[in-house]
């Protein structure tokens, strides 16, 4: 493993953000609240280190498989801690671990936040908080991709260890061209949402800063209410509908755009979308039946919106509320706890464990209570027609005990730190899943503000884990990758 | 007729001893000299050696000039080819045997429209077919349709105490007037008899009855089987026939179970079968068979590639009670012992094969021809012409010879169990049950 190839690709792909703050800075002189230098101070000290470590170093020959691993996690790292500049500087925070924690919430799409009052924050620095989820649903490896095409062959390391799912898939027989589709698709829903927005009253600045936060499954908001401070049903369905736009796979939407309309024949699409409408249509009859929500016409519609709203925002793993969810049943509330460990689907923005893999997993179970009835049973799993292979299944099932051992490690080191077990449970859950919200002093109503350092610092290496798949990050911490052969592909 | 026969091996033997019983000039081309050497004495044909595929070989063996040539090496690409050779050097008629389904499918490159190829016939697939349909039967030992499938030939062994039992046939026809059959054959010690009024059926001939193929249900319990609805099958041996198998039986909603000792070919057949369930187990593996239930299944197949390993894998499920046991067997020799050693029916992929190939060559008048197993009489469908000998008088008038007998008379939609005062008109379907050495006068009642 080559450092200096890792040095020279992240300080490109630092250059990216400093361009990406540079325009918040322009949004923030349009508003003129008086951020905006601080904001393009943050931008010329990451160009100006991404630059050097550019220049410095030298790309020679194709990344390997480990390099790749490493770019990945270095980059993401170092975007958060860059990223974290512009509220520092501006004087939103004054603490630096909270301020990456910020960051790192904003890029990896997970929504929680250290501010208990967003509206009291300049126009340029909620900006650039919505920002971050946008570059970081896609992928901002994905976007150097896309744009970068001598990345070429290495690149297809970078985008394996950075797409969510077991197996990412090609759309174009060049991984330059896939990436690029991906965010056209993107970059197209983005203006749709956008626009209905607008039509719903909403200023060009919310609008645009919760379309953001939407299709990347993020969270941040710039109201202290997040989406319940419009108080509007339209606003409401469109983010729902949204929502789960952004919980899909993107090549199923490239597909539909191209005119194959691909969706109920995916397997995984099937099961995300049963499991989502079914726990809404769950948690909104329990709400009515004692929920506070009065049975008429309109109770039965705010109850559904409510219902399907939270259930949606958690699934995907965006982290909007409308409801305090706290507030509900037992049983609608364990509800929501278990779609935690759910996710959008593969190749969507979503975070956690992902629908696939769910899927995956429960087919594994029903074949082992098979194999009993039948020892010398020969049999596979499959997705419609496919045969998934055993090496699949295998990294899924690895992969799903190293999330929940994750999780667990989580709830314990906060408990360490006299962290409440509900509250240590939501954290760990809503950061490892790239959530947002969780339980207790964490909720729906509530925010990351009060941790302390050591705690905010836990929750931000598991929103990088969880953002890249844990295996990308965690074999930076397995020996081998740093000894013996000087490359595998 | 001329007739080149590519490959001499049990498919292609037995079709050149066919037809030239029946008179054809048969020229058989193996590449093997011991092979050619042994057909040569055997039977009353030309050979050559060399191979089928070359054009030089064909040349000699005489393909300008033949009006048919049947591929049937065990090689899917020598057919096609000299398939294709023939179709080039004006062979009217050609059939290849081919295995591989990637090649006859529709749209593949060697499909054969494209070819020109008359017929393309997968034997694993026929035997399949077959398998199935015997299946459907308790009783069974033989299976073949006629008239598109609305006349069922069937060869069932009458159990002792079956109403049929030590009756006449003429009672017989008398008192079940409900159940449309006729009894066309009777196989009693290996016998083959063409049965007339008086002939009297016992408990263990083995008899075969053409009917309705809508009414076939009925006719098991007359020869002493309990009617059964086919649910569970279970297929010892994934070889292509029971994959073939499988996959005809998931169709129709039956469920299924495959085992093979393999656990590569396992995997193949689990991943080709989603319905079926693929067990990693051996054939003769009794403890195993019975884990999984095979006493008291409705179907089991015996269908591994060694014969013996099938006999003994069906006498076991057929002694733990399984209720219709099939065996495959490729030796021609084997197959006569078969109803001898208690299993109740045996396919043939070759055999399947030699009749699928024979019902195309005979066609013209003849339009379906069925060559039963260990049975020297066959069925033949004739289509009746406007000058036929047969037309316009009662069956009763005719002197039909000894060795035949007139089994279904399919007029339009209409199936007719043929009386001696039956009428046989121009463009019926005749299906006639005859002995060989009564074919050819037959024939000419049709001619």
């Amino acid at each position: 493993m080559s450092l200096r190839h890792v040095a020279n690709v992240v300080g490109l792909l630092l250059v990216f953000v400093a361009m990406a703050m540079a325009l918040s800075g322009g949004v923030a002189l349009l508003y003129g609240d008086g951020d905006s230098l601080a904001i393009f101070g943050a931008a010329a000290l990451t160009s100006a280190v991404g630059i050097a470590a550019y220049r410095l170093t030298r790309l020679e020959g194709d990344l390997t498989a480990r390099e790749g691993f490493a770019i990945v996690t270095f980059a993401w790292a170092g975007t958060a801690v860059f990223g974290a500049l512009p509220y520092l500087f501006s004087g939103s925070t004054h603490s630096f671990i909270g301020a990456v924690f910020e960051s790192m919430s904003g890029f990896t799409t997970t929504g929680a936040t250290i501010f208990s009052d967003v509206e009291a924050l300049p126009h340029g620095i909620l900006f650039w908080r919505s920002f971050t989820h946008w570059l970081g649903g896609m992928g901002i490896i994905v976007l150097a991709i896309a744009v970068l095409p001598f990345l070429g062959v290495g690149g297809m390391q970078l985008f394996r260890a950075e797409v969510p799912g077991p197996t990412p898939e090609r759309l174009r027989p060049r991984i330059t061209q896939t990436a690029k589709l991906l965010w056209y698709v993107y970059l197209g829903i983005t203006v749709l949402q956008t626009l209905l927005y607008m039509a719903g009253g909403l200023s060009p600045f919310d609008a645009v800063t919760h379309t953001f936060a939407t299709l990347a499954t993020g969270g941040f908001s710039t109201k202290n209410a997040s989406i319940a401070a419009f108080d509007s049903a339209y606003v409401d369905w469109v983010t729902i509908v949204f929502m789960y736009v952004a919980g899909v796979n993107f090549a199923l939407h490239f597909r539909a755009i191209t005119g194959r309309f691909d969706y109920f024949r995916d397997h995984e699409w099937r099961f995300f979308t049963a499991i989502l409408v079914g726990a809404a249509l769950i948690v909104s009859v329990l709400n009515l039946s004692g929920g506070g929500y009065e049975v008429s016409a309109r109770g039965i519609e705010h109850a559904l919106r409510d219902g399907f709203f939270q259930v949606t925002s958690i699934t995907t793993t965006t982290g909007f509320v409308t409801a305090d969810y706290e507030l509900w049943m037992p049983g609608a509330k364990m509800c929501l706890f278990a779609l935690f460990f759910v996710g959008g689907m593969a190749g969507s923005t979503g975070g956690s464990i992902k629908a696939v893999r769910v899927l995956l997993l429960l087919k594994q179970t029903a074949m082992e209570l098979r194999k009993h009835l039948h020892p010398r049973a020969v049999l596979l799993a499959r997705m419609g027609r496919q045969v998934v292979k055993e090496d699949v299944m295998a990294n899924v099932v690895g992969f799903v005990i190293l999330y929940l051992l994750l999780f667990l490690a989580g709830c314990l080191a906060l408990s360490l730190m006299g962290m409440d077990m509900l509250t240590a449970m939501g954290a760990s859950a809503a950061t490892v899943g790239n959530i947002g919200p969780g339980l207790g002093d964490v909720g729906p109503t509530d925010n990351y503000g009060w941790m302390s350092g050591p705690e905010l610092t836990v929750l931000t290496f598991l929103m990088l884990v969880g953002r890249l798949e844990i295996y990308t990050v965690l074999l930076l911490f397995h020996p081998e990758t740093w000894k013996g052969r000087k490359s595998f592909k | 007729m001329k007739v080149l026969i590519v490959g001499a091996g049990e498919v292609g033997f037995h079709l050149a001893e066919r037809l030239s019983e029946e008179s054809q000039d048969v020229i058989v081309v193996d590449a093997d000299p011991e092979r050619a050497e042994f057909v040569q004495q055997q039977l009353d044909v030309m050979t050559v050696v060399g191979n089928g595929a070359s054009l030089p070989i064909l040349e000699r063996a005489g393909v300008r000039g033949a009006e048919m040539l049947l591929a049937v090496t065990s090689r899917d690409e020598v057919n096609l080819v000299s398939c294709l050779a023939a179709t080039r050097l004006d062979v009217r008629h050609t059939i290849a045997r081919i295995s591989n389904p990637e090649y006859y499918a529709r749209g593949s490159v060697l499909s054969r429209e494209q070819l020109g190829i008359d017929l393309m016939i997968n034997p694993e697939r026929e035997c399949a077919w077959e398998t199935f349909q015997l299946l459907q039967s308790a009783a069974a030992t033989d299976v073949a349709q006629f008239a598109d499938g609305r006349v069922q030939l069937t060869g069932m062994v009458v159990k002792e105490g079956a109403p049929v039992a030590g009756r006449r046939l003429a009672d017989l026809g008398q008192e079940l007037r409900a159940a449309r059959f006729v009894t066309a054959a009777i196989v009693r010690d290996g016998q083959t008899i063409i049965p007339k009024g008086e002939d009297c059926i016992q408990a263990g001939d083995q008899i075969f009855v053409l009917s309705p193929t809508s009414e076939v249900e009925r006719i098991p319990p007359l020869v002493g089987y309990d009617r059964f609805t086919l649910r569970r099958v279970m297929i010892a041996g994934g070889s292509e026939e029971g994959e073939y198998l499988a996959q005809v039986l998931g169709e129709h909603g039956i469920e299924c179970t495959v085992l093979d000792h393999d656990r590569r070919r396992c995997l193949e057949l689990a991943e080709n079968l989603p319905r079926a369930l693929v067990l990693h187990a051996d054939a003769t593996d009794l403890e195993l068979l019975e884990m999984e239930g095979v006493g008291g299944i409705d179907g089991f197949v015996a269908s591994t590639s060694h014969d013996e390993i099938n006999l003994l894998s069906s006498l076991l499920a057929k002694s733990v009670g399984a209720k219709k046991v099939v065996s495959l067997v490729h030796k021609f020799d084997y197959l006569p012992l078969v109803p001898k050693v208690g299993v109740d029916a045996a396919v043939s992929p070759r055999m399947s094969t030699v009749n699928a190939i024979l019902r195309y060559v005979r066609r013209g008048r003849v339009t379906s021809v069925a060559t039963l197993k260990g049975v020297d009489a066959e069925a033949i469908e004739f289509n009746v012409a406007v000058d036929s000998p047969i037309v316009g008088r009662p069956l009763r008038e005719m002197h039909f010879p000894k060795g035949g007998i007139v089994g279904t008379v399919t007029r339009g939609e209409e199936i007719i169990i043929p009386t001696g005062d039956t009428i046989v008109h121009p463009g019926d379907a005749v299906i006639v049950f005859a002995l060989p050495e009564a074919i050819p006068e037959i024939e000419s009642w049709f001619a």
